[in-house]
């Protein structure tokens, strides 16, 4: 039989001829038809009247002839975790990691609205140490592989005697038990009561966000007495929703890790841009060219790219190229932009979030069509100014009519700026905000 | 992601269907050759290339028993083309059936009709694709001719499996039709 320890907290299939010691919990696998490992009814059928679970595949197949065994989580951590993270946090940073660890107290679940650029992660350092040190075990998820990936060696680095493990669909190192789990939500689905605390990243972005499997899956993965900490920019209308029924504490960060507030988001109106390259782009890239600015644009579909590429390809000067979601050179291409060696990525809405590229300029052509929501808007605006050296940049919307997503994504960011200048005020924080101007 | 490979109108090896530069007998076809057996000029549909491994992955090992229906038309019509007197099918074990729940030969072959006439006889058959090229040459039988068919003398049969590897499996098979006195046994593969 297997190691005990690789069931703590877990939910694993199990032939149903499979025998196992009495102390594993076995549950069926479907009840009326629901599969119980992720709460979906989506079965496929088998021969001789068996059928398994279609929605939860990709996890390892559960069928009527399996049953679920799990063990209850233990717990059996040491509690000796040390923070050696060298940094120091703002004093706004401060402020929201005392909320979180109050909410942990009181088990009460806790949004944190916090700008593209806050410095969410070292914010969490607080709570993560305490809940390590009272032996709680602890997820990290989100439903971006990239964005755990990202995650992964920053917590190493910041806590010592700390075991983690890293899970998702690609990953090929083995489960293990350890007191941090960093992982994809889906891989939620294999946890059962394991967590005392659960913090879900970038919690509104695809494909958590409306998927009812994965908010199953952090139920049944979190403990009665547990505490989930959403993180994110750009919160759901849910989440607000929950905020303002006071059943969802929130804290709010409105100011940037370098003190700054966002950038504004400018829109400007032109004639159809893909029938002709506008003046204003003209304007606008001459002006880039001049300053030597690299700079991101935005376009609604894929087969736009190209329109936009050839309207460049007549500045002879400038060095860039296109960048989508199933592009096998895209980790290289942003890679190169990275580097400075090209000056421009004409680009899906693939980069709307999770990319650091400081000191840029955003373009978004076509802000008024229906593949740019509000919140994918607040996100591409929080490319700019993720820099000491540049806390500022120019996002602009180039539409052809001004339409309501637009226009809420500039007034979400004008709120949240509202509230950073009263925090900064509260604060004492110097008004360094530059305007734009043609040397910054 | 490689694509599935075709290897109809290619050039095979006449023992196996393995895709080689002539049609003479491969290395493996002649040892089976030399160990006194009868060659089962096996053909298959396709392959076993990355696409096809991955596809066996998600079907047999993780059990998306759906998957059957991707190749059923084209492994049906090339075991019509082969004009046998009876189809028959590798069984799986009744472990197979308790745990992956489906034949996965048998899945695909809906509008074809074959007669189940092997059984697996070891209580552990096991899987071959857990053992070494080996081991599979020299395991010992693992099927049983599952009833006695009344007259199988000078019949023509075809095997039908998923995936010809070592050869190991089918020439088992193939040992007990001959022994009940068949005409010839020859055999179909989705993969090689």
């Amino acid at each position: 039989m297997m190691d005990k320890e690789l069931l703590f907290g877990r939910m694993i299939t199990c032939p149903k001829i499979q025998k196992t010691d009495e102390e594993y919990q076995r549950t069926a696998s479907f009840i009326k038809g629901v599969c119980q490992r992720c709460g979906q009814n989506q079965r496929t059928s088998l021969p001789r009247n068996q059928f398994y679970c279609q929605a939860c595949l990709i996890l390892g197949r559960v069928s009527s002839l399996d049953d679920l065994i799990f063990l209850p989580e233990p717990n059996n951590f040491d509690g000796q975790v040390e923070l050696v993270w060298p940094g120091t946090l703002t004093k706004q940073q401060v402020q929201v990691s005392k909320d979180l660890v109050k909410s942990m107290e009181q088990g009460r679940n806790h949004l944190v609205w916090a700008v593209t650029g806050a410095g969410k992660t070292e914010m969490l350092f607080p709570l993560l140490l305490k809940a390590f040190q009272q032996k709680k075990r602890v997820a990290l998820v989100s439903p971006r592989v990239d964005v755990i990936v990202e995650l992964a060696p920053r917590l190493a680095a910041a806590f010592s005697n700390l075991s983690q493990v890293v899970l998702h669909g690609k990953q090929t190192t083995p489960y293990g038990y350890t007191q941090l789990v960093l992982a994809t939500t889906h891989q939620l689905l294999r946890f059962k009561e394991a967590f005392d605390l659960l913090v879900i990243d970038e919690v509104d972005s695809f494909p958590f966000r409306g998927n009812p499997m994965l908010q199953y899956a952090v139920q049944t993965a979190q403990k009665g007495t547990s505490m989930i900490a959403y993180l994110t920019a750009t919160p759901t209308p849910d989440l607000k929703t929950a905020v303002k029924r006071g059943n969802l504490r929130v804290s709010y960060l409105p100011l940037r890790f370098h003190q700054q507030l966002l950038p504004k988001l400018q829109i400007k109106r032109v004639n159809d841009w893909r029938l002709k390259m506008p003046k204003l782009l003209k304007k606008q890239i001459e002006v880039f060219i001049e300053e030597q600015r690299q700079f991101l644009i935005f376009v609604p579909y894929v087969s736009d790219l190209i329109i936009v590429e050839r309207y460049l390809q007549d500045y002879t000067q400038l060095k860039g190229t296109t960048v989508h979601a199933n592009d096998p050179n895209r980790i290289e291409k942003v890679q190169q932009m990275r580097q400075k060696n090209i000056q421009f990525l004409i680009t899906t809405t693939i980069l709307e979030r999770g990319v650091t590229l400081p000191g840029i300029d955003v373009l978004i052509l076509g802000a008024d069509e229906t593949t740019f929501s509000e919140n994918a808007l607040v996100q591409i605006a929080g490319r700019v100014g993720r820099s000491h050296e540049r806390p500022t940049g120019l996002v602009l919307a180039v539409v052809k009519q001004v339409n309501l997503s637009v226009f809420r994504a500039q007034k979400q960011i004008n709120a949240m700026n509202q509230r950073g200048c009263q925090l900064k005020k509260k604060f004492g924080v110097k008004d360094e905000l530059s305007p734009l101007s043609a040397k910054d | 992601m490689t694509n599935f490979e075709k290897l109809n109108n290619k050039t095979v090896c006449s023992g196996c269907g393995r895709l080689q530069d002539s049609l003479k007998l491969c290395f493996d076809c002649q040892r089976w050759q030399q160990a006194g057996k009868f060659l089962l000029k096996n053909q298959a549909c396709f392959t076993y290339n990355q696409a096809m491994k991955e596809y066996m992955r998600m079907y047999k090992f993780i059990g998306d028993y759906q998957l059957k229906d991707i190749f059923t038309k084209i492994l049906q019509s090339l075991i019509k083309e082969q004009g046998m007197d009876i189809i028959v099918p590798i069984p799986v074990s009744q472990q197979t059936w308790l745990i992956r729940g489906f034949n996965q030969v048998t899945a695909m072959l809906e509008s074809t009709s074959y007669q189940e006439l092997l059984s697996v006889a070891l209580v552990d058959k096991g899987h071959q694709s857990a053992r070494q090229r080996k081991d599979r040459l020299i395991s010992q039988q693992p099927f049983a001719l599952s009833r006695t068919i009344d007259d199988l003398s000078g019949k023509k049969i075809l095997l039908v499996d998923d995936v010809y590897t070592t050869g190991a499996t089918l020439y088992h098979a193939a040992d007990l039709f001959y022994q009940a006195g068949v005409g010839e046994v020859r055999s179909v593969t989705l993969a090689r």
